[in-house]
């Protein structure tokens, strides 16, 4: 069989505009999200800050780094000796710290997100780096080496939102979640969103993204959820035709700080629940009927979050 | 450890490309790099069926996609997915 002719690149439905020299030159500003509970090996944060440190001396290429601290980390930790020398010689050193009272990790999200914001401009991008991740492992330390992917991308490509997908056996916690949790309640409630999430990425939920300056204006001035963030980003982008990409960082697990356990999948899952509710309320509710609308879907969403539980309870507990 | 990434890349790098499609007649790739022309990258079909091609790319981030048959197919190793300008769905790779 011959080869096609040429194929003619057609007009985007909604275009971000065209890669131009002003692009190329806007800068991209890492936000470290400090881990909640302080571990009490630094190996993982040591390399996380090696990384830091690098990109704050790339200055033209990279905006001051960003590390967000929750003050109830702060005060667990204020008597230690070793957790008191990293934050001033390490984490101080490469970047500066935010200290925010946060009622959760996406409330600082929102706090680092947002200054990044006020001190960038329209062509930047904000990238997102938890910090309660194994870097320390070799896995760990070709995540680091991948993570910056996710900025150039949206700079590169004119993104709007790159989300760093990591790869899980099909029986982890995380892909369980999102399996039967996530994606069966997002195709409750947003059934064509969540089709055209699912083209791009198994991990709606992810923590590692970057974000373009416009988008980013967008999404801060709209409610913001203390929980399942990058699903509600992933959701407006969809809802505004925006450019979106997933890029594979690696194959990591979180620290072992509980987030697996039977009682935490299934709050992760309430939660998904709660967010979306809010959501379609939200964009419904002008709308005539959608009382009844809301009745219905409600009735489903609990019989797919408690078919998600026996799920998670079988294959967890 | 290292984090070459982060260094001064290399310009072009030799990338290959494979595409396993053992039924198909022709396959060729498209891309950014190419302008998504259909006549410019044929693949080769190796002894085992698999198409494969190696392509030259610059430092950075690259939108692709196979051709099998004249239809567009999404590399299913590929490291990232995204759209091209006709709002298909394409594959994303990266080169240090």
């Amino acid at each position: 069989m011959k080869p096609t002719p040429a194929r003619k690149p057609a007009p985007r439905a909604k275009s971000s505009g065209k890669k131009s020299p002003a692009t190329a030159s806007g800068k991209i500003h890492p936000v470290v999200i400090y881990p909640y509970r302080q571990p009490a090996d630094y190996t993982d944060l040591r390399l996380l800050y090696q990384l830091i440190a690098r990109l704050d001396a790339e200055k033209n290429v990279y905006a001051r780094p960003l590390t967000v601290i929750d003050r109830k980390t702060y005060f667990a930790n204020e008597g230690n000796k070793s957790f008191r020398e990293f934050r001033e010689k390490t984490v101080a050193r490469h970047s500066d710290i935010l200290d925010a009272w946060c009622v959760d990790t996406c409330q600082m999200w929102y706090t680092g997100l947002g200054a990044a914001f006020e001190r960038g401009g329209p062509d930047d991008v904000y990238w997102l780096i938890p910090g309660d991740f194994n870097y320390g492992t070799k896995v760990g330390q070709e995540v680091l080496s991948r993570l910056h992917d996710l900025p150039e991308i949206c700079q590169e490509l004119q993104q709007d939102l790159c989300i760093g997908e990591i790869a899980t056996d099909h029986n982890n916690s995380k892909q369980l979640i999102d399996t039967y949790g996530t994606f069966a309640l997002l195709y409750n409630w947003f059934p064509t969103e969540a089709q055209a999430i699912r083209e791009y990425t198994e991990r709606p939920r992810s923590e590692f993204f970057a974000v373009r300056h416009g988008f980013l204006r967008e999404v801060l001035r709209q409610r913001w959820f203390a929980y399942e963030q990058t699903m509600v980003m992933l959701l407006q982008a969809v809802f505004d035709n925006k450019h979106i990409s997933r890029f594979l960082v690696g194959n990591i697990s979180d620290l072992p700080t509980g987030r697996d356990s039977i009682a935490s999948a299934m709050q992760q899952v309430d939660r998904t629940e709660r967010v979306l509710k809010s959501l379609w309320k939200e964009r419904h509710q002008s709308q005539s009927g959608w009382q009844e609308r809301y009745g219905i879907l409600e009735a489903q969403s609990e019989q797919v979050r408690r078919i998600a539980h026996v799920i998670l309870k079988n294959l967890l507990a | 450890m290292s984090f070459s990434r982060y260094g001064a890349p290399p310009n072009k790098r030799a990338v290959n490309f494979t595409c396993i499609a053992p039924q198909a007649q022709y396959v060729t790739m498209v891309g950014d790099f190419n302008n998504w022309n259909a006549t410019t990258h044929p693949m080769k079909q190796l002894a085992d069926k698999a198409w494969q091609i190696t392509v030259e790319l610059k430092h950075g981030h690259h939108r692709y996609a196979f051709l099998v048959d004249g239809q567009l197919t999404l590399d299913p190793r590929a490291m990232g997915v995204t759209r091209n300008d006709q709002n298909e769905r394409v594959a994303l790779v990266a080169v240090s």
